[in-house]
């Protein structure tokens, strides 16, 4: 049996001429082998058959069969090669074309990749829900979307729904100090977990127990490189730190994770046992929307039907009608997702539909290049064409032949490319501010995209051309009089129209998106962030009272100080810094009604704490009534509210409010505050989203500090004050348009990453549109001769040649402008203040594309108008 | 000169095959090198070497009777070239030479 097997083998892959006498010999040894009696005869065999595989005996891999063909395959290769090497410019435009396509295509899929894989490095990815709230106003419609959801929510929902195999409630706290033997940490990545956490979140655990690490209270689980920079290379299991704020408490580290990869939306540094969580962490109640709620389905669960019956459990415990439940993928939160307070910024869907349009145009005008030049240089190839089908090719020979070529120019373009990919990779990861891959060539999904967008480029490109030229005819070629066909002029013409539209809705939306970042960064956002800096005073370390009054007057005399300086305009407090991400404030669902004036009304009211001289510190504008004012005692019940709280209320005239009483919730005799101001709306975040309806309360001691300057020097001042008063803490400050800057970061990486890639595709088509040129204008030669013989100026031939290239222009302005504004109108329609859309800007783009149009061409046809008529004709 | 290229093993094979003169074929010439050799020759590298040999020219080779110990197939019989007569004569000279040429006192020892 295992000798057949092997002789099987063995007649495979040896030569057929040597077979039968070595198997014979085989054979032999073998009936000699079993005569002595020797052990393992069959084994032997094998032996025999292995060492057999040697070079001088194996089956030879070429001209086995027909030999013809292969000596066919290597007559193409020759002849490609010989073309290819005496069109240096074609070669050199389309492989420069062709990788630089290539590897942005690579890349920008690759980042693509990244961006969808969100959260689906979880073992149950399919099945991880996330519960959230969406706000209805009085109607019943949706008016906000919030991400969060109350404690009780998982619990509940576990309890009476069979298809929540498990559940997890977090709580991303905001900066927490924490000490650990000389050294403060300010940490921004902790969040509360309980012990399901990490049986729904798929995180290695490298020291401690998955069971018990969050039993205990105050007990705190690392990522492997926070771990890292508090204990160094240690197990840290059984070591405590300390927190500063919110809680002042000694935390125990029980575990250490793996650290938390980039693409989830829920990352952290830190996970605090849940059973740390106080009664001002409010877990008891329904109205506390502070955590986030994730749930494990079970398998194949219908997400609609789910969602239905969560809200009717929802509605035993929360009848009043002001939200309900939305349950969604973990895995579509990171794009998809447009709830407000998620846990850390999201990408946009937006934007990577739009890059992958981007990445295809940038391809296929690669291709476009190659079919254009293949076809324009067809004259020249129309001999080798019509000798080839006298002497007796078939068309479908010549069609291998011309893919045979194209297939070499794009292996070259594909090589190329993977390695330009590999060396641009730390600067696209940089352009893209994070690092998708470290190597090409390790990552095999590139590899893979590389192998099959070569092979379909090597197809689409190369398959019209091929059909062009193979199907010349040989007697009118070989006459001399051979013209390219109508057809095919038309549709070299269609497809430049396409690179040229391309190029114009590149460049359009490239300018259209630098002028909406422009617009957001220096657009009036209603307040003066100029010469303003902020710093966090530290949290009182007060046990008693007495302790606590003494940290407020030093605080106090701290901000006296500042303020009798002659270098500082203003001092005030907040409990929300102006420039933070969309969710950093506070906000409430509770109804509120103006008495006398409107009824109760739901949706979101978003809510800011201040001092009385925040205003004037960032220069917000009172439009009705006052500040508030520390001397009046009456102004502890005192709210200022902005003007989108009045439109969003529909209510009357700001000054009519002023002294009118606005109450929170339902108890008839609570939640009474009296409206003391209405202050202009002014933009906290980005001009993203819009201004929310927002009420300001009072709070003297608000501890995140603005202060504005006259002149920086009074920073000094303000350094050398604070180590007098806080020696134990840094002075950790920043200046306010530092954090209105950084709010776009996002917006202008999508800026650059859309220059740099719509530079290259206008590259690319520039090339192709100069080789064209070059062949178009040599073809034309002889008509320039004839022209210049009938009295044609130079002038005259230069314009000949450009109408010709600007027709296709104008026809691409009328494909493209349309495009543009589809395209970038939808773009801008993201941000709740945009630009208009800038007709101007289209039309400008249109005659960039002119100039460089004009600019390339402009050498090939000046070259051929001064052509001397006589040296052109006398070869006639 | 004209270059013999002779490996040791394919000289050895090509001197066996010239022993065994009108029976060298592959058990053959295997077993030949085997017993006078004492040492163990895999079918693949004599093969291969023979037909090495083969295509330089050194050895020719004819098929044989059909033989039904061997399952049906032929054997090949080689024989030795003018050529690789040369070649073997070539290479035995060059031994030679180098053999005479050293100075008695350096193999006293």
């Amino acid at each position: 049996m295992i000798k057949q097997f092997a002789d099987v083998i063995f007649r495979w892959y040896c030569h057929p001429d040597y077979y039968p006498d070595i198997q014979g010999d085989l054979e032999e040894l073998y009936t000699g082998h079993l005569k002595n009696k020797e052990q393992f005869p069959q084994l032997k065999y094998c032996v025999d058959v292995l060492l057999l595989f040697r070079p001088a005996l194996i089956r030879p891999i070429l001209n086995n069969t027909n030999s013809n063909n292969i000596a066919m395959f290597q007559n193409y290769l020759k002849i490609s090669l010989r073309t290819l090497a005496r069109h240096k410019m074609f070669t050199t435009i389309n492989v420069v074309g062709l990788a630089i396509g290539l590897t942005s295509f690579l890349l920008i899929n690759e980042y693509i990749r990244f961006e969808q894989s969100y959260d689906s490095f979880h073992q149950d990815a399919d099945q991880l829900h996330r519960v959230s709230y969406l706000v209805l106003n009085e109607n019943g419609q949706v008016m906000d979307k919030d991400a969060m959801a109350s404690y009780l929510t998982g619990n509940v929902l576990k309890k009476e729904l069979p298809e929540v195999l498990n559940y997890t409630v977090s709580k991303k706290f905001d900066q927490i100090s924490i000490r650990s033997g000389q050294n403060i940490f300010q940490e921004t990545g902790i969040i509360s977990a309980d012990s399901n956490f990490l049986k729904l979140f798929t995180y290695q655990v490298i020291h401690g127990s998955k069971e018990t690490m969050f039993n205990e209270p105050w007990s705190v689980v690392m990522t492997q490189s926070r771990a890292k920079a508090y204990f160094g290379d240690i197990n840290p299991v059984g070591e405590t730190i300390q927190v500063l704020m919110p809680y002042k408490a000694e935390l125990k580290v029980t575990g250490v994770i793996e650290d938390v990869p980039d693409n989830t939306h829920y990352k952290f540094d830190m996970l605090l046992s849940d059973k740390s969580l106080k009664d001002g962490d409010d877990y008891e109640n329904w109205d506390y929307n502070n955590y986030y709620v994730y749930l494990r389905l079970a398998d194949n669960t219908n997400l609609k039907a789910f969602e239905a019956k969560a809200n009717e459990v929802f509605l035993k415990f929360e009848d009043d009608g002001r939200s309900k439940l939305d349950v969604h993928s973990v895995q579509d939160i990171y794009l998809k997702s447009d709830f407000t307070f998620e846990p850390q910024p999201l990408g946009s869907e937006k934007v990577i539909n739009f890059l992958i349009i981007i990445s295809i145009f940038i391809l296929i005008v690669a291709w476009v290049n190659y079919i254009n030049l293949s076809t324009a240089i067809a004259l020249e190839r129309a001999k080798e064409v019509g000798l080839r089908k006298v002497v007796g090719a078939f068309k479908h020979q010549l069609v291998i032949q011309f893919l045979c070529e194209a297939f070499i120019i794009n292996l070259i373009g594909g090589v190329v490319a993977f390695f330009a990919a590999e060396l641009l990779l730390p600067f696209f990861n940089q352009l893209i501010g994070k690092t998708i891959i470290l190597h090409a060539w390790s990552h095999l999904p590139l590899v893979y995209n590389l192998i099959v967008f070569f092979l379909i480029g090597t197809l689409i490109s190369g398959f019209y051309p091929a059909l062009v030229l193979s199907g010349f005819k040989p007697i009118a070629v070989l006459k001399g009089k051979f013209q390219n066909s109508k057809s095919g002029i038309i549709t070299r013409k269609a497809l430049v129209v396409f690179q040229f539209s391309v190029s114009l809705i590149l460049i359009a939306g490239t300018v259209i998106v630098y002028k909406q970042l422009h617009f957001m960064q220096t657009a009036d956002i209603g307040i003066s962030v100029d010469k303003v800096i902020h710093v966090q005073i530290p949290d009182s370390e007060a046990e008693t009272e007495e302790e606590y009054e003494a940290f407020l007057s030093r605080f106090d005399s701290f901000k006296e100080n500042l303020r009798n300086h002659a270098a500082i305009a203003a001092v005030g407090g907040t409990s929300n810094l102006p420039g933070g991400n969309a969710s950093d404030i506070n906000s409430t669902t509770t109804r509120t009604r103006i008495l006398g004036f409107t009824e109760r009304m739901g949706g979101t009211v978003y809510i800011q704490y201040n001092d009385d001289s925040f205003l004037e510190a960032i220069g917000m504008k009172l439009i009705a009534g006052r500040d508030f004012d520390k001397e009046m005692k009456s102004d502890s019940a005192a709210i200022m509210v902005n003007e989108s709280y009045l439109k969003r209320f529909n209510l009357p005239d700001p000054d009519e409010i002023i002294g009118e009483t606005l109450q929170f919730g339902e108890t008839e005799d609570k939640g009474k505050r009296t409206i003391i101001g209405v202050v202009k709306d002014y933009n906290r975040t980005t001009l993203k989203s819009q201004v929310e309806p927002t009420i300001y309360m009072p709070w003297m001691n608000a501890d995140a500090l603005v202060i504005k300057f006259n002149n920086t020097q009074a920073l000094e001042f303000v350094e050398e004050e604070w180590g007098q008063f806080f020696p134990d803490v840094p002075f950790d400050y920043g200046f306010l348009t530092e954090r209105f800057a950084k709010l776009y970061v996002q917006e202008e990486r999508f800026g650059n990453t859309f220059l740099v890639f719509a530079g290259l595709a206008v590259i690319i088509a520039l090339l192709g549109l100069y080789g064209l040129a070059s062949f178009i204008s040599l073809q034309r030669s002889k008509e320039v001769g004839v022209r210049k013989v009938l009295g044609a100026s130079q002038v005259q031939i230069i314009y000949i040649f450009y109408t010709y290239f600007f027709k296709l222009i104008g026809v691409a302005a009328l494909i493209g402008i349309p495009l543009v504004y589809f395209l970038m109108n939808s773009w801008l329609d993201n941000y709740a203040y945009r630009i208009n859309f800038p007709w101007i800007i289209s039309f400008s783009s249109l005659i960039v594309v002119g100039v460089l149009a004009f600019l390339t061409v402009a050498y090939q046809t000046s070259k051929v108008a001064r052509l001397d008529a006589a040296n052109i004709l006398r070869n006639e | 000169m004209k270059r013999y290229q002779l490996g040791e093993f394919e000289e050895i094979v090509l001197l066996t095959v010239g022993v065994l003169y009108d029976e060298a074929y592959g058990v053959a010439i295997k077993g030949e090198i085997e017993s006078r050799l004492k040492r163990k020759v895999s079918v693949g590298a004599m093969q291969s070497a023979l037909r090495r040999m083969e295509k330089k020219g050194f050895i020719d080779s004819r098929l044989g009777e059909v033989n039904k110990l061997r399952g049906g197939k032929p054997k090949r019989y080689f024989t030795i070239t003018a050529y690789g007569r040369d070649a073997l004569q070539h290479s035995q000279d060059v031994r030679l030479s180098l053999w005479n040429d050293i100075p008695g006192v350096a193999l006293d020892l």
